[in-house]
């Protein structure tokens, strides 16, 4: 008798496994090469704090964002939205990899659910992104940003609320992926309308009002209420905005996981 | 057992249908190798899936030890896996002993099992040596040997093989066609598609035999030779004939229906070939002997599988060009 259950065996068997074929895969360029990423947008955002305001923000922005610290309100945004966009590629596109890799058709055999192992995948996602997001903030911290302090256990919280959101969208999309046969567009087109709607570098407020009422289809939009609560503002965890981001996350990964049968099915009778 | 009752598959797009399967009724009992025969493009892969469960049938049941794969598909799962010989279905990246460990635990086998089934799986196959080596490095012959050991992994009640030796060494064949027998002799039910008859002559109790999607007949292959009348070649080799014995071999073929053929071999010896379904050595030989002639050799060609195959396709009309 195994002593973990299956759903554990096989969440953690997916954790293992996507570790050592990264780790094979990429030993070092992917690690620096997604964290190019959201260097560059601190130190962008740095040098136009510093050449275009002469190193101070308008009063609008104080007001709109609950902070005078543009650089720590961007190295806040780039760090949630790198944790955002490598969660998506990680869980999203699992099953379109393993589509590609000849590999589908002996997962879906097994008896394995779907949620276990991609909550695997999930695991192994938010680890590897908790390193990157650590040298991210090291770089903000040396270049002067400094995002508000808050307790370890109201993080703790923001970062899950925000990884929940990302899990749901990550889930649907894993779906719409492989009924489409193909990641790139799929992924893209998700990350530049989250980069807009969700208040990852500027705050929402600027947006006309549709597109604010659109944001809140999308569960990354209150996350990063969240995120912004505690990170930036310093205000904690607003309950409310949390309540939303967990309950569309959770709604999304129900919606998702619904969908998938479906979806596997799809691709199988496509590659018939 | 494994039961499907007018199982029909048909795939859409949004200009045309196409029907691959179109009625099967199959039974696939523990126990048993059968045999799924047919050409190109007959259904077999397609059978195979829908009894994996990796596609879903457009009508017709199936049932697997009374479940309905549609509602049981967690238990059903834990009961058959599938071997298709043209299809990766490991990871490149792995080890072949790492990627037996995945999947035993996709397969929920506990730990204390898994450990030793991996280790005499890479034995069966051939590949404790190249157990700790990344797929991405093993030859092809290789990658289709840890696919059969992962098709194993589970210790399935029901072993659904699609082409299971396409690529594979004759030594591996052969290893495996008799694993396929000893799994069989021990309880499992094994439904066998493969483009080699031979292998199908050798492993098969039963065979379906189906074109288009339809089944046309089934039954051992000794019946379904017997049934397509496909017809035994006779030779004889006759010293020294006269005119008179290539009169009575030629009257003989004509008596019969059957297709002559007369030769002469290099040392003049007459060689005499008979095509006929029917048992035609003996009245050969007979009448050779009564024209006077002295009997120097007789071979008899049975009719083969393929024989039966390719003339019942023929009779369906479905032969591809």
């Amino acid at each position: 008798m195994s002593v973990l259950s299956f759903p554990v065996q096989v969440g953690w068997a997916t954790f293992r496994r996507t570790w050592r074929v990264t780790r094979r895969a990429y030993p070092w360029s992917y690690f620096i090469g997604t964290l190019m990423l959201g260097v560059f947008t601190v130190g962008l955002a740095h040098l136009g704090l510093q050449a275009i305001g002469g190193g101070q923000v308008a009063a609008g922005f104080t007001a709109a964002t609950g902070s005078a610290d543009y650089l720590g309100y961007i190295t806040v945004g780039a760090a949630a939205f790198m944790f955002t966009t490598h969660g998506v590629l990680w869980v999203g596109k699992a099953l379109i990899e393993e589509q590609r890799a000849g590999t589908l058709g002996a997962l879906l055999l097994a008896p394995a659910r779907r949620l276990p192992y991609l909550l695997g995948f999930a695991g192994f996602a938010f680890t590897a992104i908790a390193l990157e997001v650590a040298v991210l903030l090291g770089c903000a911290l040396a270049l002067g940003a400094r995002p508000a302090a808050m307790g370890a256990s109201q993080a703790a919280l923001a970062v899950l609320t925000l990884g929940v959101a990302v899990f749901g969208m990550s889930v649907v999309l894993g779906g719409v992926m492989i009924t489409a046969g193909e990641a790139h567009i799929t992924q893209n087109t998700v990350f530049f309308a989250i980069a807009l709607l969700s208040g990852f570098t500027f705050p929402r407020q600027d947006l006309p009002v549709v597109l604010q009422w659109l944001g809140e289809l999308v569960p990354t939009t209150a996350a990063m209420d969240v995120i912004r609560g505690v990170f930036t503002t310093g205000a904690g965890v607003p309950p409310g905005r949390a309540a939303v981001a967990v309950l569309l996350g959770l709604a999304y990964t129900a919606a998702g996981l619904a969908y998938l049968p479906r979806a596997e099915r799809h691709s199988m009778e496509r590659n018939h | 057992m494994i039961r499907t009752v007018g199982l029909r598959k048909e795939f859409r797009t949004r200009r045309a249908t196409t029907t691959a399967v179109a009625g099967l009724t199959l039974e696939i009992p523990r126990g048993r190798v059968t045999g799924l025969l047919g050409l190109n493009g007959a259904g077999k892969t397609t059978t195979i899936k829908i009894l994996a469960t990796l596609l879903r049938p457009t009508a017709g049941t199936v049932l697997v030890d009374d479940l309905d794969p549609l509602r049981d598909a967690g238990a059903v799962r834990r009961r058959i896996n599938l071997i298709a010989g043209g299809e990766r279905m490991v990871y490149a990246r792995m080890t072949g002993r790492e990627n037996l460990w995945y999947f035993g635990r996709l397969y929920d086998v506990p730990g204390a099992v898994l450990r030793p089934r991996v280790a005499e799986l890479l034995e069966l196959v051939g590949l404790s040596a190249a157990a700790d080596t990344r797929v991405e490095r093993y030859s092809r012959g290789m990658t289709q040997r840890l696919s059969i050991a992962r098709g194993l992994i589970n210790d399935p009640a029901y072993l659904l093989l699609d082409e299971p030796t396409l690529g594979l060494d004759a030594p591996i064949a052969r290893d495996l066609r008799r694993v396929v027998a000893r799994l069989a002799a021990e309880g499992t039910g094994v439904l066998l598609t493969s483009h080699y008859l031979a292998e199908v002559e050798e492993l098969c109790q039963h065979v379906y035999v189906i074109a288009g999607g339809h089944h046309l007949t089934a039954g051992s292959p000794a019946e379904l030779t017997a049934r397509a009348g496909c017809h035994r070649s006779v030779r004889v080799t006759v010293t020294g004939a006269g005119p008179e014995v290539a009169a009575a071999v030629e009257s003989l073929a004509a008596d019969l229906g059957a297709a002559a053929v007369l030769d002469r071999a290099a040392d003049g010896s007459l060689v005499a070939s008979l095509s006929h379904p029917g048992e035609i050595a003996g009245p050969l030989a007979m009448a050779v002997v009564g024209a006077g002639g002295t009997l120097a050799g007789l071979e008899v060609a049975e009719p083969t599988l393929e024989d039966a195959i390719l003339a019942l396709n023929d009779r369906a009309g479905m032969v591809s060009a």
